[in-house]
């Protein structure tokens, strides 16, 4: 069993990618499950302020205009006007085509933690599972397939939760996206996995499963067994 | 994954992509260089740069690593170029606040302070696993360091930061 000072080295490290030995002694030692809390509250806080504004974006404070101003114009005119032209097209080939980047990100998200999707009867600790859910502002209902692993994870810029759920088909991830809103249903079919985004609450939910599963009714089990809390 | 990013359709979306990695691209040239005018300009010429040699990219999930690369070598070759000076934390956060003070927490730009001041070797692999989610691997990729020695500085940097903003390490080691 790992001790508390190994922990406390890989949770500094690596707070949201924490391993199967660190979430285990994370579940089973009090104080170290409280500086876990603290380290990805600290995560949280680095994050916000490493958002600095962007220039060219409605949030950034206006130094964009001048900026551009003082850079060689044509240089950059030329490259605006080929993004901008490539983003018309762009946009008509994103939505028409195989290719969603949305999907794109959750696949790449899970290859991050391939250890997570294994198929077993061993349910996540409820006191990991409790955190989770609690950081992602969700509730789930009794009628839930058993959960295997639960974790917080970073994805595109927010803390969200990560499950595993074990299904007769087999284990299946559920990414809980309070802000990411499709305008329709996503489903994607592609690197070796299958996955449907669903507009769900304020946002949505991924379910993504081995390619060629049938996630339509995990799908409809999830989003059921889904309460969205109040921010 | 093969992208569709081969002839006319490819410089479309190769253009979407950039225009969607931007906000990113620029949060971590601001980062390195720690200025917004330098930061804008990094990201141009990255951008440039990388619009020439897009035919290298065949891949869209390379695409942000590719970029992050790339902006990090025009970074160094800009701060060759202009030989920056040096000045202190206070400067660096005073130039950077005053329009951002009006509108962010105190706390945040405590935090903001605390993160200009961490020596660049802490400060870059964090900000590639906070703000831009890259894997521990894919930071030691990018940085030319053993995955070891990246979990490492995350490690010290966060603790620096604890220390920084009154926090306690105790229990930890070194």
């Amino acid at each position: 069993m790992m001790d508390c000072l190994e922990f406390r080295r890989q949770a500094g490290a690596d707070p949201q990618h924490l391993g199967p030995e660190a979430r285990e002694h994370a579940g089973a030692c009090k104080q170290c499950a409280g500086h876990l809390a603290g380290l990805l509250a600290l995560d949280e806080r680095i994050l916000a302020a490493l958002q600095v504004p962007v220039p060219g974006t409605a949030a950034a404070p206006g130094r964009g205009g001048a900026a551009i101003a003082v850079l060689d114009r044509r240089r950059w005119m030329a490259l605006a006007a080929s993004i901008i032209g490539g983003v018309l097209v762009g946009t008509l080939l994103w939505v028409g085509g195989p290719r969603n980047s949305l999907a794109q990100d959750l696949i790449e998200h899970l290859d991050h933690e391939p250890e997570a999707l294994v198929a077993t009867n061993r349910p996540e600790k409820d006191t990991v599972l409790g955190k989770v859910l609690e950081r992602g502002g969700i509730r789930l209902r009794p009628e839930t397939p058993l959960v295997s692993y639960a974790s917080s994870c970073r994805f595109r810029g927010h803390t969200v939760p990560h499950l595993v759920v074990q299904t007769t088909g087999g284990p299946v991830t559920v990414m809980v996206l309070r802000n990411e809103r499709p305008a329709a249903p996503v489903h994607f079919d592609e690197q070796g996995f299958a996955g449907r985004i669903v507009p769900a609450g304020p946002g949505s939910i991924a379910v993504i499963g081995a390619d060629g599963a049938d996630l339509g009714e995990i799908a409809a089990r999830v989003l059921a067994a889904v309460e969205w809390l109040d921010d | 994954m093969n992208a569709p990013l081969a002839g006319k359709h490819g410089e479309a979306a190769f253009a979407t992509l950039c225009d969607e990695l931007r906000p990113d691209l620029f949060r971590f040239a601001f980062w390195l260089a720690r200025d917004r005018s330098v930061a804008e300009d990094v990201v141009q010429e990255a951008l440039l740069r990388a619009w020439r040699s897009r035919d290298s990219l065949t891949e869209v999930g390379a695409a942000k690593p590719w970029l992050l690369t790339i902006i990090r070598r025009e970074h160094a070759r800009l701060y060759e170029r202009r030989r920056h000076v040096t000045v202190s934390v206070d400067e660096l956060v005073g130039s950077e606040s005053p329009e951002l003070a009006a509108v962010e927490q105190q706390e945040t730009l405590d935090v903001r302070r605390a993160i200009f001041a961490l020596e660049d070797d802490y400060r870059e692999p964090l900000v590639m696993q906070v703000l831009l989610g890259l894997s521990t691997q894919q930071i030691a990729d990018q940085l030319g360091l053993t995955q070891s020695a990246v979990l490492t500085r995350l490690f010290r940097a966060r603790q620096k930061l604890r220390r920084a903003l009154g926090g306690t390490t105790e229990g930890e080691g070194e």
